[in-house]
Protein backbone atom coordinates (compact mmCIF):
# COMPACT_ATOMS: atom_id res chain seq x y z
CA UNK A 1 0.00 0.00 0.00
CA UNK A 2 1.46 3.57 -0.92
CA UNK A 3 0.53 6.66 1.36
CA UNK A 4 0.80 10.27 0.06
CA UNK A 5 1.10 13.13 2.62
CA UNK A 6 -1.10 16.39 1.48
CA UNK A 7 0.72 19.35 1.83
CA UNK A 8 -1.62 22.25 4.18
CA UNK A 9 -1.89 25.43 5.52
CA UNK A 10 -0.43 26.95 8.15
CA UNK A 11 -2.61 26.05 11.39
CA UNK A 12 -4.67 28.66 12.64
CA UNK A 13 -3.54 29.39 16.21
CA UNK A 14 -6.00 31.68 17.88
CA UNK A 15 -10.03 30.76 18.47
CA UNK A 16 -11.87 32.23 15.66
CA UNK A 17 -14.94 31.63 17.49
CA UNK A 18 -16.93 35.07 17.45
CA UNK A 19 -18.34 34.60 20.61
CA UNK A 20 -14.76 34.11 21.88
CA UNK A 21 -13.47 37.58 20.65
CA UNK A 22 -15.73 39.22 22.69
CA UNK A 23 -14.57 37.62 25.88
CA UNK A 24 -11.74 38.69 28.11
CA UNK A 25 -8.34 36.97 27.18
CA UNK A 26 -7.16 34.97 29.95
CA UNK A 27 -4.27 34.04 28.24
CA UNK A 28 -2.16 35.49 25.82
CA UNK A 29 1.06 34.37 24.40
CA UNK A 30 2.70 36.34 21.55
CA UNK A 31 5.71 34.78 19.45
CA UNK A 32 7.15 33.12 23.05
CA UNK A 33 10.73 31.00 22.27
CA UNK A 34 12.71 29.11 24.51
CA UNK A 35 15.75 27.23 23.52
CA UNK A 36 17.26 24.49 25.69
CA UNK A 37 20.18 22.44 24.88
CA UNK A 38 18.64 19.97 22.84
CA UNK A 39 15.00 21.39 22.91
CA UNK A 40 13.72 24.49 20.86
CA UNK A 41 9.89 25.95 21.46
CA UNK A 42 9.58 27.71 17.99
CA UNK A 43 6.94 30.83 18.66
CA UNK A 44 4.07 30.48 19.97
CA UNK A 45 1.15 32.50 19.88
CA UNK A 46 -1.61 31.51 21.48
CA UNK A 47 -5.27 33.07 22.88
CA UNK A 48 -7.30 31.60 25.62
CA UNK A 49 -11.31 33.46 26.23
CA UNK A 50 -12.11 33.22 29.37
CA UNK A 51 -14.45 30.41 30.45
CA UNK A 52 -12.75 28.03 27.57
CA UNK A 53 -10.94 25.21 28.04
CA UNK A 54 -8.47 24.21 25.93
CA UNK A 55 -6.48 20.86 25.87
CA UNK A 56 -2.58 20.94 24.56
CA UNK A 57 -1.76 17.81 22.85
CA UNK A 58 1.14 16.68 22.29
CA UNK A 59 3.36 13.90 22.21
CA UNK A 60 6.40 13.40 25.01
CA UNK A 61 9.15 16.17 24.70
CA UNK A 62 6.39 17.92 22.22
CA UNK A 63 6.77 21.40 24.53
CA UNK A 64 3.87 21.34 26.69
CA UNK A 65 4.88 21.17 30.01
CA UNK A 66 7.81 24.24 28.77
CA UNK A 67 4.97 26.25 27.52
CA UNK A 68 2.75 25.80 30.70
CA UNK A 69 6.06 27.10 33.16
CA UNK A 70 6.34 29.92 30.65
CA UNK A 71 2.70 30.80 31.24
CA UNK A 72 3.22 30.31 34.64
CA UNK A 73 6.19 32.42 35.17
CA UNK A 74 8.39 29.51 36.36
CA UNK A 75 10.38 29.44 33.17
CA UNK A 76 11.32 33.28 31.37
CA UNK A 77 10.80 33.27 27.67
CA UNK A 78 14.08 33.87 25.18
CA UNK A 79 11.28 36.03 23.38
CA UNK A 80 7.75 36.76 23.06
CA UNK A 81 5.12 38.35 25.40
CA UNK A 82 3.45 36.23 27.75
CA UNK A 83 0.12 38.19 29.26
CA UNK A 84 -1.84 36.31 32.49
CA UNK A 85 -4.98 37.58 32.91
CA UNK A 86 -4.05 40.74 31.51
CA UNK A 87 -0.65 41.30 33.59
CA UNK A 88 2.52 40.81 31.83
CA UNK A 89 3.93 38.09 33.30
CA UNK A 90 7.44 38.81 33.75
CA UNK A 91 6.91 41.72 35.58
CA UNK A 92 3.29 40.96 37.72
CA UNK A 93 4.14 37.22 38.28
CA UNK A 94 3.31 37.19 41.65
CA UNK A 95 0.08 38.88 41.81
CA UNK A 96 -1.01 37.25 38.36
CA UNK A 97 -0.36 33.40 40.72
CA UNK A 98 -3.18 34.56 43.18
CA UNK A 99 -5.56 33.85 40.56
CA UNK A 100 -4.01 30.72 39.22
CA UNK A 101 -4.20 26.92 40.01
CA UNK A 102 -1.02 25.55 38.50
CA UNK A 103 -0.75 21.29 38.87
CA UNK A 104 1.94 19.50 37.01
CA UNK A 105 4.03 16.08 37.52
CA UNK A 106 7.14 18.07 38.59
CA UNK A 107 5.37 19.11 41.33
CA UNK A 108 5.83 17.85 44.75
CA UNK A 109 4.38 18.39 48.40
CA UNK A 110 6.35 17.83 51.70
CA UNK A 111 6.76 14.35 51.91
CA UNK A 112 7.10 14.46 56.16
CA UNK A 113 4.07 16.68 56.21
CA UNK A 114 0.63 16.62 56.45
CA UNK A 115 -2.49 17.31 53.76
CA UNK A 116 -3.78 19.12 57.06
CA UNK A 117 -0.18 21.15 57.32
CA UNK A 118 -0.18 21.77 53.63
CA UNK A 119 -3.73 23.12 53.43
CA UNK A 120 -2.91 25.49 56.52
CA UNK A 121 0.35 26.19 54.14
CA UNK A 122 -1.50 27.32 51.19
CA UNK A 123 -4.41 29.16 52.79
CA UNK A 124 -1.65 31.76 54.29
CA UNK A 125 -0.88 32.63 50.94
CA UNK A 126 -3.76 32.47 49.69
CA UNK A 127 -6.97 35.28 50.91
CA UNK A 128 -9.60 34.01 48.70
CA UNK A 129 -8.74 29.92 50.42
CA UNK A 130 -12.50 28.04 50.58
CA UNK A 131 -12.12 26.04 53.49
CA UNK A 132 -15.63 24.70 53.29
CA UNK A 133 -14.76 23.81 49.36
CA UNK A 134 -11.83 22.01 51.05
CA UNK A 135 -13.30 20.32 53.56
CA UNK A 136 -15.93 18.82 50.68
CA UNK A 137 -13.21 17.78 48.46
CA UNK A 138 -11.49 16.17 51.44
CA UNK A 139 -14.84 13.69 52.01
CA UNK A 140 -15.08 13.78 47.94
CA UNK A 141 -11.74 12.59 47.40
CA UNK A 142 -11.28 10.22 50.17
CA UNK A 143 -8.21 12.01 52.16
CA UNK A 144 -7.88 12.85 55.63
CA UNK A 145 -6.40 15.92 56.97
CA UNK A 146 -3.71 13.65 59.27
CA UNK A 147 -2.62 11.69 56.28
CA UNK A 148 1.40 12.58 55.65
CA UNK A 149 2.00 12.98 51.88
CA UNK A 150 4.89 10.23 51.93
CA UNK A 151 2.32 7.87 52.61
CA UNK A 152 -0.13 8.70 50.03
CA UNK A 153 -0.68 6.50 46.31
CA UNK A 154 0.17 8.66 43.36
CA UNK A 155 -3.94 8.80 42.63
CA UNK A 156 -4.39 10.73 46.41
CA UNK A 157 -1.12 12.40 45.72
CA UNK A 158 -2.65 14.02 42.50
CA UNK A 159 -6.31 14.59 44.05
CA UNK A 160 -4.31 16.09 47.65
CA UNK A 161 -2.55 18.50 44.80
CA UNK A 162 -5.79 19.04 43.01
CA UNK A 163 -7.51 20.27 46.33
CA UNK A 164 -4.92 22.22 46.92
CA UNK A 165 -5.20 24.33 43.70
CA UNK A 166 -9.12 24.27 43.76
CA UNK A 167 -9.53 25.21 46.67
CA UNK A 168 -8.07 28.84 46.44
CA UNK A 169 -10.91 29.10 43.82
CA UNK A 170 -8.73 30.32 40.88
CA UNK A 171 -9.65 31.64 38.03
CA UNK A 172 -7.60 29.93 35.49
CA UNK A 173 -6.58 26.66 36.01
CA UNK A 174 -3.34 25.66 34.28
CA UNK A 175 -2.86 21.63 34.37
CA UNK A 176 -0.27 19.74 32.94
CA UNK A 177 -1.03 16.18 32.31
CA UNK A 178 -3.11 15.97 35.78
CA UNK A 179 -4.34 12.11 35.19
CA UNK A 180 -1.31 10.68 34.43
CA UNK A 181 -0.87 7.61 35.91
CA UNK A 182 -4.04 7.03 37.54
CA UNK A 183 -6.25 4.45 37.33
CA UNK A 184 -9.57 4.25 35.72
CA UNK A 185 -11.33 5.01 38.41
CA UNK A 186 -9.61 8.41 39.93
CA UNK A 187 -8.91 9.58 36.64
CA UNK A 188 -12.65 9.78 36.09
CA UNK A 189 -12.90 11.12 39.36
CA UNK A 190 -10.35 14.15 38.84
CA UNK A 191 -11.97 14.55 35.15
CA UNK A 192 -15.38 14.67 37.05
CA UNK A 193 -14.28 17.37 39.50
CA UNK A 194 -12.87 19.63 36.74
CA UNK A 195 -16.39 19.18 34.67
CA UNK A 196 -17.85 20.90 38.32
CA UNK A 197 -15.09 23.34 38.53
CA UNK A 198 -16.06 24.50 34.64
CA UNK A 199 -19.67 25.48 35.81
CA UNK A 200 -18.26 28.47 36.92
CA UNK A 201 -18.41 30.05 33.32
CA UNK A 202 -15.70 32.59 34.50
CA UNK A 203 -13.15 29.99 34.86
CA UNK A 204 -10.65 28.80 32.04
CA UNK A 205 -8.56 25.56 32.09
CA UNK A 206 -5.40 24.98 30.06
CA UNK A 207 -5.20 20.75 30.44
CA UNK A 208 -2.34 19.11 28.74
CA UNK A 209 -1.77 15.35 28.29
CA UNK A 210 -0.81 13.04 25.65
CA UNK A 211 -4.02 10.85 26.21
CA UNK A 212 -6.67 12.30 23.92
CA UNK A 213 -9.58 10.72 25.69
CA UNK A 214 -9.62 12.82 28.66
CA UNK A 215 -8.31 16.05 27.12
CA UNK A 216 -11.60 15.24 24.71
CA UNK A 217 -13.98 15.30 27.42
CA UNK A 218 -13.14 18.35 28.85
CA UNK A 219 -12.05 20.26 26.40
CA UNK A 220 -13.76 22.40 23.46
CA UNK A 221 -10.41 23.91 22.27
CA UNK A 222 -8.01 22.00 21.23
CA UNK A 223 -3.87 23.00 20.37
CA UNK A 224 -1.66 20.14 18.99
CA UNK A 225 1.88 20.78 19.45
CA UNK A 226 5.01 18.20 18.19
CA UNK A 227 8.32 18.93 18.66
CA UNK A 228 7.99 22.40 19.75
CA UNK A 229 5.97 23.75 17.27
CA UNK A 230 2.22 24.71 17.57
CA UNK A 231 0.93 22.41 14.83
CA UNK A 232 -3.01 22.53 14.89
CA UNK A 233 -5.61 24.88 17.00
CA UNK A 234 -9.13 24.57 16.57
CA UNK A 235 -12.30 23.84 18.11
CA UNK A 236 -13.00 20.71 19.51
CA UNK A 237 -16.37 20.04 17.52
CA UNK A 238 -14.78 21.59 14.26
CA UNK A 239 -12.21 18.88 14.76
CA UNK A 240 -14.63 16.17 15.28
CA UNK A 241 -16.92 17.22 12.59
CA UNK A 242 -14.35 18.03 9.57
CA UNK A 243 -12.10 14.99 9.65
CA UNK A 244 -13.19 11.98 8.02
CA UNK A 245 -11.69 8.75 6.39
CA UNK A 246 -13.42 7.87 2.91
CA UNK A 247 -12.76 4.40 1.73
CA UNK A 248 -13.61 4.01 -2.28
CA UNK A 249 -12.90 1.86 -5.01
CA UNK A 250 -11.30 3.10 -8.06
CA UNK A 251 -9.85 1.75 -11.09
CA UNK A 252 -6.06 2.24 -10.80
CA UNK A 253 -5.86 4.59 -14.11
CA UNK A 254 -8.92 6.69 -12.02
CA UNK A 255 -7.49 10.47 -11.48
CA UNK A 256 -8.53 11.72 -8.02
CA UNK A 257 -10.54 15.26 -8.37
CA UNK A 258 -9.03 18.11 -6.74
CA UNK A 259 -10.27 17.50 -2.98
CA UNK A 260 -10.35 20.57 -0.61
CA UNK A 261 -8.47 19.26 2.99
CA UNK A 262 -6.94 15.92 1.60
CA UNK A 263 -4.72 15.33 4.19
CA UNK A 264 -3.74 11.90 3.18
CA UNK A 265 -4.08 8.96 0.59
CA UNK A 266 -3.42 5.29 0.76
CA UNK A 267 -3.60 2.73 -2.01
CA UNK A 268 -3.89 -0.78 -2.72
CA UNK A 269 -4.85 -1.93 -6.01
CA UNK A 270 -8.14 -0.22 -6.95
CA UNK A 271 -8.73 0.41 -3.19
CA UNK A 272 -8.17 4.03 -1.62
CA UNK A 273 -8.24 5.19 2.14
CA UNK A 274 -8.68 9.20 1.86
CA UNK A 275 -7.85 11.67 4.99
CA UNK A 276 -9.84 14.60 4.94
CA UNK A 277 -10.11 17.48 6.79
CA UNK A 278 -12.76 19.62 5.55
CA UNK A 279 -15.22 17.53 4.82
CA UNK A 280 -18.57 18.29 3.67
CA UNK A 281 -21.39 15.87 1.61
CA UNK A 282 -20.02 17.64 -1.79
CA UNK A 283 -16.98 15.80 -1.39
CA UNK A 284 -18.69 11.98 -1.49
CA UNK A 285 -20.57 13.49 -4.63
CA UNK A 286 -17.14 15.00 -6.39
CA UNK A 287 -15.88 11.05 -5.76
CA UNK A 288 -19.07 9.28 -6.85
CA UNK A 289 -18.86 11.85 -10.09
CA UNK A 290 -15.54 11.26 -10.76
CA UNK A 291 -16.22 7.67 -11.40
CA UNK A 292 -15.35 6.28 -7.87
CA UNK A 293 -17.27 4.00 -6.00
CA UNK A 294 -17.50 5.13 -2.22
CA UNK A 295 -17.50 2.19 0.13
CA UNK A 296 -17.47 4.27 3.38
CA UNK A 297 -17.29 7.44 5.23
CA UNK A 298 -15.94 7.16 8.86
CA UNK A 299 -15.91 9.55 11.72
CA UNK A 300 -11.91 9.78 13.06
CA UNK A 301 -11.92 9.79 17.15
CA UNK A 302 -9.46 12.53 18.26
CA UNK A 303 -6.44 9.94 18.35
CA UNK A 304 -6.55 9.45 15.15
CA UNK A 305 -7.00 12.92 14.11
CA UNK A 306 -3.93 13.87 16.66
CA UNK A 307 -1.90 11.01 14.81
CA UNK A 308 -3.10 12.11 11.35
CA UNK A 309 -2.00 16.27 12.00
CA UNK A 310 1.60 15.04 13.43
CA UNK A 311 2.11 12.60 10.91
CA UNK A 312 1.59 14.98 8.41
CA UNK A 313 3.89 17.75 10.29
CA UNK A 314 6.85 15.70 10.19
CA UNK A 315 6.78 14.44 6.80
CA UNK A 316 6.33 18.19 5.56
CA UNK A 317 9.46 18.86 7.97
CA UNK A 318 11.46 15.92 6.60
CA UNK A 319 11.06 16.79 3.29
CA UNK B 1 9.38 42.35 47.64
CA UNK B 2 6.05 40.85 49.48
CA UNK B 3 6.91 40.78 53.32
CA UNK B 4 4.21 38.40 54.36
CA UNK B 5 4.61 36.07 51.51
CA UNK B 6 8.57 36.26 53.31
CA UNK B 7 7.89 35.63 56.50
CA UNK B 8 5.67 32.75 55.73
CA UNK B 9 8.00 31.05 53.46
CA UNK B 10 10.70 31.29 56.26
CA UNK B 11 8.41 30.21 58.92
CA UNK B 12 7.76 27.52 56.79
CA UNK B 13 11.19 26.24 56.12
CA UNK B 14 11.96 26.93 60.14
CA UNK B 15 9.08 24.13 60.63
CA UNK B 16 10.70 21.67 58.20
CA UNK B 17 14.07 22.11 59.58
CA UNK B 18 12.72 22.15 63.27
CA UNK B 19 13.87 18.40 64.18
CA UNK B 20 17.48 18.59 63.05
CA UNK B 21 17.74 22.30 64.19
CA UNK B 22 16.40 21.03 67.97
CA UNK B 23 19.22 18.20 67.05
CA UNK B 24 22.21 20.49 66.26
CA UNK B 25 21.35 22.58 69.44
CA UNK B 26 21.29 19.98 71.67
CA UNK B 27 25.00 18.63 70.52
CA UNK B 28 25.57 22.56 70.43
CA UNK B 29 24.67 22.66 74.17
CA UNK B 30 26.77 19.45 74.69
CA UNK B 31 30.14 20.35 73.29
CA UNK B 32 30.03 23.99 74.86
CA UNK B 33 29.58 22.10 78.38
CA UNK B 34 32.22 19.46 77.54
CA UNK B 35 34.43 22.58 76.64
CA UNK B 36 33.64 24.15 79.97
CA UNK B 37 34.30 20.78 82.22
CA UNK B 38 37.58 20.87 84.42
CA UNK B 39 39.47 18.35 82.11
CA UNK B 40 41.99 19.27 78.92
CA UNK B 41 40.95 16.22 77.31
CA UNK B 42 37.09 16.82 77.58
CA UNK B 43 37.61 20.79 76.91
CA UNK B 44 39.54 19.46 73.65
CA UNK B 45 36.85 17.25 72.52
CA UNK B 46 34.69 19.14 73.46
CA UNK B 47 36.25 22.10 71.20
CA UNK B 48 36.73 19.38 68.50
CA UNK B 49 32.86 19.02 68.66
CA UNK B 50 31.97 22.28 68.53
CA UNK B 51 33.64 22.49 65.25
CA UNK B 52 31.71 19.04 64.25
CA UNK B 53 28.64 20.22 65.10
CA UNK B 54 28.97 24.10 63.33
CA UNK B 55 29.67 22.44 59.68
CA UNK B 56 27.41 19.34 59.93
CA UNK B 57 24.75 22.26 61.12
CA UNK B 58 25.94 24.08 57.98
CA UNK B 59 25.74 21.44 55.26
CA UNK B 60 23.02 20.06 56.72
CA UNK B 61 20.96 23.74 56.41
CA UNK B 62 21.99 23.75 53.06
CA UNK B 63 21.58 21.06 51.67
CA UNK B 64 18.32 20.68 53.09
CA UNK B 65 16.76 24.19 52.48
CA UNK B 66 18.66 25.36 49.39
CA UNK B 67 19.55 22.57 47.46
CA UNK B 68 16.60 20.20 48.81
CA UNK B 69 13.95 22.52 47.00
CA UNK B 70 15.02 21.69 43.76
CA UNK B 71 15.98 17.98 44.34
CA UNK B 72 12.87 16.82 45.79
CA UNK B 73 10.44 19.35 43.48
CA UNK B 74 8.88 21.13 46.19
CA UNK B 75 10.16 24.43 44.49
CA UNK B 76 8.17 24.52 41.51
CA UNK B 77 5.41 23.62 44.45
CA UNK B 78 6.21 27.21 46.47
CA UNK B 79 7.18 29.25 43.33
CA UNK B 80 3.41 27.86 41.58
CA UNK B 81 2.23 30.05 44.72
CA UNK B 82 1.84 34.23 44.73
CA UNK B 83 5.40 34.17 45.96
CA UNK B 84 8.13 36.32 43.60
CA UNK B 85 11.59 34.87 43.01
CA UNK B 86 13.11 37.53 44.80
CA UNK B 87 10.81 36.80 47.87
CA UNK B 88 11.78 33.18 47.33
CA UNK B 89 15.03 33.98 47.49
CA UNK B 90 15.66 36.85 50.54
CA UNK B 91 13.36 33.86 52.67
CA UNK B 92 15.58 30.75 51.68
CA UNK B 93 18.85 32.84 52.11
CA UNK B 94 17.51 34.31 55.90
CA UNK B 95 16.44 31.09 56.95
CA UNK B 96 19.37 29.00 56.07
CA UNK B 97 21.58 32.04 57.69
CA UNK B 98 19.29 32.04 60.73
CA UNK B 99 19.25 28.17 61.09
CA UNK B 100 22.87 27.99 61.40
CA UNK B 101 23.46 31.31 63.19
CA UNK B 102 21.47 29.92 66.16
CA UNK B 103 23.69 27.33 67.24
CA UNK B 104 26.99 28.90 66.07
CA UNK B 105 26.35 31.70 68.23
CA UNK B 106 25.01 29.56 71.10
CA UNK B 107 28.27 27.69 71.10
CA UNK B 108 30.23 31.27 70.75
CA UNK B 109 28.15 32.69 73.37
CA UNK B 110 28.57 29.69 75.77
CA UNK B 111 32.19 29.32 74.97
CA UNK B 112 33.17 33.14 75.57
CA UNK B 113 31.05 32.76 78.60
CA UNK B 114 32.97 30.17 79.98
CA UNK B 115 36.22 31.55 79.04
CA UNK B 116 34.84 34.61 81.65
CA UNK B 117 33.45 32.38 84.12
CA UNK B 118 35.19 29.04 84.70
CA UNK B 119 38.26 29.72 87.18
CA UNK B 120 40.74 27.79 84.97
CA UNK B 121 40.19 29.92 82.12
CA UNK B 122 42.02 32.88 80.59
CA UNK B 123 39.74 35.47 79.65
CA UNK B 124 42.21 36.67 77.12
CA UNK B 125 40.68 33.25 75.22
CA UNK B 126 37.80 35.57 74.27
CA UNK B 127 39.66 37.16 71.53
CA UNK B 128 40.72 33.98 70.06
CA UNK B 129 37.43 32.44 69.86
CA UNK B 130 35.44 34.66 67.63
CA UNK B 131 37.89 34.85 64.91
CA UNK B 132 37.97 31.05 64.73
CA UNK B 133 34.02 31.41 65.09
CA UNK B 134 34.03 33.58 62.20
CA UNK B 135 36.33 31.89 59.87
CA UNK B 136 34.13 28.73 60.39
CA UNK B 137 30.69 31.54 59.12
CA UNK B 138 32.60 32.45 56.51
CA UNK B 139 33.15 29.22 54.74
CA UNK B 140 29.32 28.64 55.71
CA UNK B 141 28.73 31.45 53.60
CA UNK B 142 30.86 30.42 50.91
CA UNK B 143 29.26 27.34 50.57
CA UNK B 144 26.30 29.30 50.55
CA UNK B 145 27.24 30.94 47.31
CA UNK B 146 27.94 27.77 45.60
CA UNK B 147 24.94 25.80 46.18
CA UNK B 148 23.07 29.08 45.07
CA UNK B 149 24.88 29.23 41.77
CA UNK B 150 25.64 25.80 40.79
CA UNK B 151 22.21 23.68 42.54
CA UNK B 152 24.65 20.79 42.71
CA UNK B 153 24.96 18.71 46.21
CA UNK B 154 28.63 18.03 44.51
CA UNK B 155 29.68 21.01 43.87
CA UNK B 156 28.87 22.05 47.55
CA UNK B 157 30.53 19.27 49.16
CA UNK B 158 33.79 20.03 47.29
CA UNK B 159 33.63 23.72 48.48
CA UNK B 160 33.02 22.10 51.85
CA UNK B 161 35.78 19.93 51.84
CA UNK B 162 38.12 22.94 50.50
CA UNK B 163 36.46 24.86 53.69
CA UNK B 164 37.67 21.94 56.07
CA UNK B 165 40.99 21.85 54.62
CA UNK B 166 41.37 25.83 55.26
CA UNK B 167 39.84 25.63 58.64
CA UNK B 168 42.50 23.49 59.27
CA UNK B 169 45.66 25.38 58.20
CA UNK B 170 44.13 28.19 59.40
CA UNK B 171 43.96 27.10 63.08
CA UNK B 172 47.36 25.66 62.61
CA UNK B 173 49.12 29.07 61.59
CA UNK B 174 46.62 31.41 63.72
CA UNK B 175 47.22 29.45 67.13
CA UNK B 176 50.56 29.70 66.56
CA UNK B 177 51.11 33.10 66.62
CA UNK B 178 52.76 34.21 69.14
CA UNK B 179 50.89 37.43 69.89
CA UNK B 180 47.47 35.40 69.43
CA UNK B 181 49.27 32.81 72.10
CA UNK B 182 50.24 35.97 73.91
CA UNK B 183 46.70 36.74 73.91
CA UNK B 184 44.89 33.78 74.61
CA UNK B 185 46.58 33.23 78.05
CA UNK B 186 46.50 36.86 79.10
CA UNK B 187 44.45 37.64 82.39
CA UNK B 188 43.03 40.97 80.51
CA UNK B 189 40.81 41.06 77.17
CA UNK B 190 43.47 42.44 74.49
CA UNK B 191 43.20 42.30 70.84
CA UNK B 192 46.09 41.80 68.78
CA UNK B 193 46.68 43.31 65.53
CA UNK B 194 46.40 40.26 63.36
CA UNK B 195 43.34 38.96 65.43
CA UNK B 196 41.33 42.50 64.29
CA UNK B 197 42.47 42.08 60.76
CA UNK B 198 41.73 38.40 60.46
CA UNK B 199 38.16 39.53 61.75
CA UNK B 200 37.98 42.44 59.14
CA UNK B 201 39.08 39.96 56.67
CA UNK B 202 36.28 37.36 57.69
CA UNK B 203 33.71 39.65 57.57
CA UNK B 204 34.27 41.10 54.28
CA UNK B 205 34.30 37.49 53.09
CA UNK B 206 30.83 36.64 54.92
CA UNK B 207 29.03 39.95 53.71
CA UNK B 208 30.24 39.74 50.50
CA UNK B 209 29.62 36.38 50.08
CA UNK B 210 26.18 36.60 51.49
CA UNK B 211 25.75 39.57 48.85
CA UNK B 212 26.80 37.26 46.28
CA UNK B 213 24.48 34.92 47.26
CA UNK B 214 21.32 37.21 46.60
CA UNK B 215 22.86 38.23 43.33
CA UNK B 216 22.85 34.94 41.96
CA UNK B 217 19.54 33.73 42.92
CA UNK B 218 17.40 36.79 42.10
CA UNK B 219 19.33 36.50 38.85
CA UNK B 220 18.01 33.09 37.85
CA UNK B 221 16.00 32.84 34.86
CA UNK B 222 14.52 29.68 35.16
CA UNK B 223 13.86 28.36 38.68
CA UNK B 224 12.15 24.83 37.95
Amino acid sequence: MKATIMPDQPPTTEPNRGEATEQTTMVQLTGVTKQYQHFQLEPVDLQLPAGMVMGLIGPNGAGKSTIMRIMMGLVNPNSGTVQVLGQTMSSNASIVKQEIGYFSDDLRLYGAESLGWHMQFVRSLYPHWDQEYAQMLLSRFGLLEQQRIKGLSHGQRVKAMLLLILARRPKLLILDEPTNGLDPVAKQEVLAELMQVMNDDDRSIIYSSHQTQDVEQISDWLTFIDRGRVIASDNRDDFLECWRRIKLRAPESWKMPPIPGLRHESQLQNFRVLTIDRFHSRVAETLVASGAEVEAIETMTLEEIFVGVVMRGREIESR
Amino acid sequence: MNANAVRILFLKDLYLSRRFLFGYLAGAMASAIMTCLPYKAASDVGFILMITVTIATGIHMIGLLMLGDGLEHTRAFVLSMPVSVLDYSVSKIAVVLCTFLIPWSLMLGLAMMGSFLLPYAKPGVVVVLPAIFCFMLSCFTIQLVSAVVTDSIGWTIVVMVAGNVGLNLFLMNFNADPSVIAAAKSETVTWPPLVLQVLAVEWLVILGAIAMAFYFQTRKRDLV
